[in-house]
């Protein structure tokens, strides 16, 4: 492989540099669509991640620089991003009112807030960023060494929280009863799972985890600063890597990758001589998203979507 | 040990929308109050300002007047979808795609006289708007995909679909290096109709009165409120429903992309990424404020477009302009939280009973 | 002395309008299985659900081994070992067997092997087969039923109440939940059945409880003692309402047809095999039976909403085995679904729109709609047909059942079909809506159309129809005069009882 590269005459440095942007990217999307994914599979669907996202990321600036600690800073910035859930856990779940339209609502006021609260530290030149955590030995494997086991805690914290996640939904009773909750919620309900708490909680963490990835934006290399606009849509490609990754944590994180790859490819394609436009790249994601979705619908027909069946769907409790 | 549950009213309170939506105004009003004091702003000026700013003068009333233009004709769209129950997230990729269509109209008649090449052009934003949603549309319409999702998408696609062209082969030559489209031609700007209203408004109403009379006096019209009302009750009286969702899709995206059409020969300068500027997702927000309602969309667009013009005005003031955006969210919010109560009744019973 | 399993002691339970239970009565031996017989309507199921703990009952009391018992939720019932296995499954589709089974009463920590293992020995124990780890959605609604009455067994239910069982099995898998039962009470368990089916009653139970009008007129009686006339004549009783008065009729040449006709259900299972009949113009065919026995698949079939398997249907010498609903209309068939505001009318549009339902086609002018045309519609319908109703152009939400099932046969009637088929036109209608429309279904046969009408309510054929046809499990068993039969002979017939 170093052969292959040498003799396309292309830099070492590029490549690594191309592959930790990947992995960085993938970090920030994952995060937010490991979150996103559990609120969705107890059947709430929250547009407001792009909102949690921008309010986790200028509250975790502010707290990582007031404090001089990025770890206070992906702390608080994660706890913003789950009281901005909370609006759309209390309008949507226990309201019951449309989801679509109170997701979006927090879309809005979220970014709307952050740029609010933001204003005034744009040119802030303070900066509180993690630095690289080298995993002992493993990082000096040539190529992998460098990427995969030198990069920044919260990549570590976002492959654990994965684990945690996957483990927690297939291993545990509480999370049978929380998928309970998103396929059937009357027969969770009748099963004895509080239909209304679980989605609360699910759609908090959701919060937590798009506040995550928020400051992470803020408190790491890649951009490592508050201006207006940062979250850029990647809120988006989150919700989009919900779908992608078929309403499950390991499937995500391979499509984290990929997204993040072309996500990483915007400014970087020039050593490798490609002339192809990155921007036209970079629609990739969310044209890929489409075409997943149109192939699930397509199998849907003979067999369940793995989309959670009650997503989307308040529920109460009905009278006889 | 008793609990609070939500119980279905019999019938909704009367007056409950108004006043739902009465209550999420001072709801906003009233946290918007409150950041304000914690930021450190001040409070009644930064609201009278933008009062003064949106209503206060016929400049200020004229500048409102376009900005609630793209609001309704958004609003409009998403509330032609939400006839069928369908979401169209997609206006701003409509809006923004609508545009380039006209833009590229543009470019062709550049030396057509101004009437018929602003014709031209919004018609080709029309169907620029309707040719993205068309996607989407199929996808729903024949395969059942969520058209939440699949028109969201696009709304990413367009907008890099727009930076693309900036950099490459609509790059404007003149633009000092600067990545930009090429302005429009001299000949495609509307004219004004009072003070700086441009006839777009008068477009716009054209096209909510005319969607109004098409939904109540046509068969198609008809045909659609009954699969609205109840798909089932529609197929047994011989309604194609794959048809109507893929036809309300199309002109929602129509109303959407003549949207972007007059942002771009009315108010700007040339093709770019904020010629959508949220419209996309205001629009949404308009459209469930007026309960979907095309005749209450207008209104609510005029009282949206007045934040956002007073939004603008308040950064002379040193506050921040996303001020308007919050007070826009919060006014749903507060709006939908209060529409619940209007149909549910709170209602505490003991824990455990289920009848 | 031992002490009943289950007691039910003068249980009332009142609904809106309605009262279910009227001093209902129930002794369960334990280690016998115990029908608990009665018609649509007659209160099993809310017995049971106050067994269960679904309702509170207004009066009364639930005795469990003797013990007086207070049950506020199905978990408490559960608790005390009532596991009930309604007749809509709670299962999640995508879950596999034994994550059903399992959910809401699983340790902490899942070890989905170990669990499925146990499922595995439970079922043995009972002598049915399951894969546990099969997902549901893949399952028959015998194999679905099986995991509805493992559950109950997972949580070590003492009394197992089934509701209806057999109406989703096929006769095999019907024979081996008894043989399923059987095991149950073998371990001193006790069993309750709840049918409607004689013959099933006969093989399956040790005794019998009958109720009727949500009274109990028969307790615990040996089934091997009973003979089916007698449970027939419990269960139905004598006629109670005075008939509408009918005079006989003069009937022409046969305005429908249905031959051979095979139809399946939403599932795929066949819900209609081999039904041939006819009915003339002039007469009205009621067709018996009770609900879910495949009358619904056969007038759907009919109107044009359901496709037919096999077999053809003919409105008056016209075949429309294939046609549209709008093609039947306008080749003289109206259509009285049972569904009257899921697909007979459209509750959130107005008067004026749904009267024009059927034919708007017919009042447009050009791509527009001749208002005019179709408000004079409406009037003439709402005038000729006693609807009443505030505003034509209020949305119809709020009419009373009754008014609505007038507009709807006003609109169909309109017409002046050839052929009218009815389902369950008097279903949930008061005593006055009752007369109108079976007034409406006599003026239209004295007028020469053909009417066919479904009803689960035998007083109602008795008193309208010249012929009845008894429909069980998707065929029609057998055919009477209306003038010359009698509620036992039609009710056994129903119950599913040879002669």
């Amino acid at each position: 492989m170093v052969n292959l590269i040498a003799a396309l005459n292309i830099s070492e440095v590029a490549v690594i540099g191309l592959l930790v942007a990947s992995l960085q990217f993938a970090t920030l999307l994952y995060l937010a669509a490991l979150g996103e994914t559990i609120a969705e599979k107890s059947g709430v669907l929250n547009l407001g991640v792009e909102g949690m996202m921008a309010v986790g990321a200028v509250v975790g600036y502010i707290a990582a620089v007031s404090t001089g600690s990025p770890w206070i800073g992906l702390l608080v910035g994660g706890l913003a991003g789950a009281a901005a859930a909370g609006v759309h856990a209390v309008i949507a779940v226990v309201l019951g009112a449309d989801q679509v339209v109170s997701g979006l609502a927090l879309t809005i006021l979220g970014l709307g807030l952050a740029n609010f609260i933001g204003d005034g530290y744009t040119d802030d030149p303070r900066r509180s960023l993690f630095v690289d955590l080298d995993l002992p030995g493993l990082s000096d494997i040539p190529w992998v060494g460098e990427v995969v086991f030198s990069a920044t805690p919260v990549t570590y914290l976002a492959v654990g929280l994965g684990v945690a996640t996957w483990f927690a939904l297939n291993r545990t009773s509480l999370g049978l009863g929380l998928r309970a909750v998103g396929e059937s919620a009357s027969t969770a309900d009748a099963a004895g799972h509080g239909v209304t708490a679980m989605r609360i909680g699910a759609v908090l963490i959701g919060g937590l985890f798009a506040g995550f990835s928020g400051a992470y934006l803020t408190t790491t290399g890649i951009v490592g600063a508050w201006s207006e606009g940062l979250t850029a849509g990647r809120g988006w490609i989150a919700v989009a890597l919900v779908i992608f990754g078929a309403w499950r944590s390991g499937r995500a994180a391979l499509g984290a990758l990929l997204f993040g790859f072309t996500l990483a490819l915007r400014n970087r394609l020039q050593p490798f001589g490609v002339e192809f436009s990155p921007i036209l790249l970079s629609m990739l994601p969310y044209l890929l998203t489409v075409l997943v979705l149109i192939g699930i619908s397509i199998k849907a027909r003979h067999q369940p979507s793995p989309a959670p069946a009650g997503l989307g769907t308040p529920y109460r409790r009905e009278e006889r | 040990m008793k609990r609070a549950v939500l119980r279905r009213r019999e019938q909704p309170l009367r007056g409950g929308q108004p006043l739902a939506f009465v209550l999420g105004l001072l709801f906003a009003l009233l946290v918007g109050a409150v950041l304000l004091a914690v930021a450190g702003d001040p409070v009644l000026e930064t609201y009278t300002r933008m009062w003064d700013r949106s209503f206060g003068s016929a400049a200020s009333l004229s500048s409102t007047f376009n900005r609630a233009v793209p609001l309704a004709l958004a609003g409009l769209a998403v509330s032609i979808a939400a006839t069928m129950g369908l979401w169209n997230i997609g206006a701003e990729g409509q809006i923004l795609f609508g545009a380039t269509a006209a833009t590229l109209v543009g470019r062709i008649g550049a030396d057509w006289p101004s009437p018929v090449l602003i014709v031209a052009m919004l018609l080709g934003a029309a169907l620029g708007g309707a040719l993205w949603a068309l996607g989407p549309g199929l996808a729903r319409a024949e395969i059942g995909v969520s058209e939440i999702i699949t028109t969201l998408m696009l709304n990413e696609v367009a907008l890099r679909l727009i930076r693309y062209l900036e950099n490459g082969p609509w790059k404007d030559p003149d633009g000092f290096g600067f990545p930009q489209i090429t302005a429009k031609p001299d000949g495609a700007g509307l004219g004004v109709l009072w003070e700086r209203t441009h006839i777009g408004g008068l477009i716009a109403l054209a096209v909510i009165f005319g969607f109004a009379w098409l939904v109540n006096r046509s068969v198609w019209g008809y045909e659609l409120r009954l699969a609205g009302a109840s798909p089932k009750t529609a197929a047994y009286a011989g309604v194609s429903l794959r048809r109507k969702v893929l036809g309300v899709m199309v002109l929602s995206g129509a109303v959407a992309g003549l949207a972007g059409g007059i942002e771009l020969t009315g108010t700007a300068a040339r093709l770019n990424e904020s010629i959508s500027n949220g419209y996309g997702f205001a629009g949404i927000v308009v459209a469930a404020l007026a309960l979907m309602r095309p005749s209450g969309v207008a209104v609510v667009a005029v009282l949206f477009g007045a934040i956002q013009v007073g939004g603008f005005s308040i950064q002379s003031l040193g506050v921040s302009a996303a001020v308007s955006n919050i007070l826009q969210a919060l006014i749903l919010l507060g709006a939908i939280g209060a529409a619940v109560l209007s149909t549910h009744r709170v209602v505490l019973v003991d824990r455990k009973v289920v009848a | 002395m031992i002490q009943p399993a289950v007691e039910l002691d003068g249980i009332w339970k009142r609904f809106p309008g309605v009262i279910a239970n009227a001093g209902a009565n129930l002794t369960v031996r334990p280690g016998t299985v115990h029908a608990v017989l009665g018609e649509n309507g007659a209160g099993k199921t809310t017995l049971m659900n106050c067994l269960a703990g679904v309702y509170l009952p207004d009066e009364g009391q639930v005795r469990i081994d003797g013990v007086a018992q207070r049950f506020s939720s199905p978990a408490d019932a559960l608790a005390a070992g009532i596991g009930m296995v309604h007749q809509e499954f709670r299962l999640v589709p995508t879950f596999t067997v034994a994550e059903n089974i399992v959910l809401g009463h699983a340790p902490r920590i899942l070890d989905m092997a170990a669990t499925e293992a146990e499922v595995a020995n439970l079922a043995e124990r009972f002598g049915f087969d399951v894969e546990p780890d099969r997902p549901v959605w893949q399952l028959s609604m015998g194999e679905r039923q099986r995991v509805e009455i493992l559950k109950a067994l997972w949580r070590d239910a003492k009394v197992l109440v089934l509701d209806e069982p057999t109406a989703v099995l096929t006769p095999q898998e019907a024979v081996e939940l008894g043989e399923v039962l059987r095991r149950t009470v073998a371990e001193g368990r006790s069993v309750i059945f709840i049918s409607h089916k004689l013959d099933e009653v006969v093989s399956f139970c040790d005794e019998a409880t009958v109720l009727r009008g949500g009274k109990t007129v028969a307790s615990s009686i040996s089934v091997a003692d009973a003979n089916a006339s007698s449970l027939a004549e419990l269960m139905v009783g004598e006629a109670s309402i005075e008939p509408v008065s009918v005079s006989v009729s003069m009937p022409g040449d046969p305005a429908l047809v249905v031959k051979n006709l095979s139809v399946l259900d939403s599932r795929g299972l066949p819900a209609v095999q081999d039904v041939t009949f006819s009915v003339r113009s002039g007469e009205i065919v009621g067709i018996a039976g009770v609900a879910g026995n495949g009358q619904r698949s056969l007038t759907d079939a009919i109107a044009g909403l359901q496709p037919v398997k096999s077999g053809t249907i003919e409105v008056m010498q016209a075949d429309v085995t294939q046609a549209s609903p709008q093609r039947r209309f306008r080749a003289g068939l109206a259509y009285i679904p049972e569904d009257r505001v899921g697909v007979g009318l459209a509750p959130k549009l107005p008067a004026t729109e749904n009267a024009m339902m059927r034919e708007y086609r017919s009042l447009r002018r050009g791509p527009l709609l001749s208002w005019t045309r179709a408000r004079d519609l409406c009037d003439r319908i709402i005038n000729d047909f006693e609807v009443k109703i505030g505003r034509r152009d209020a949305p119809l939400a709020g009419l009373s059942g009754g008014n609505l099932q007038r507009l709807l046969l006003g609109r169909e009637l309109s017409s002046a079909p050839d052929v009218v088929v009815a389902s369950q036109p008097t279903r949930g209608l008061d005593v006055s809506g009752v007369r109108a429309i079976q007034r409406l279904l006599v003026q239209q046969r004295d007028e020469g159309t053909a009417v066919l009408v479904v009803s689960e309510d035998l007083d109602e054929l008795l008193a309208l129809a010249d012929r009845i046809l008894v429909m069980v499990e998707g065929r029609v068993v057998g055919a009477f005069d209306a003038r010359a039969t009698s509620r036992v002979e039609i009710g056994e017939a129903m119950m599913g009882a040879t002669a």
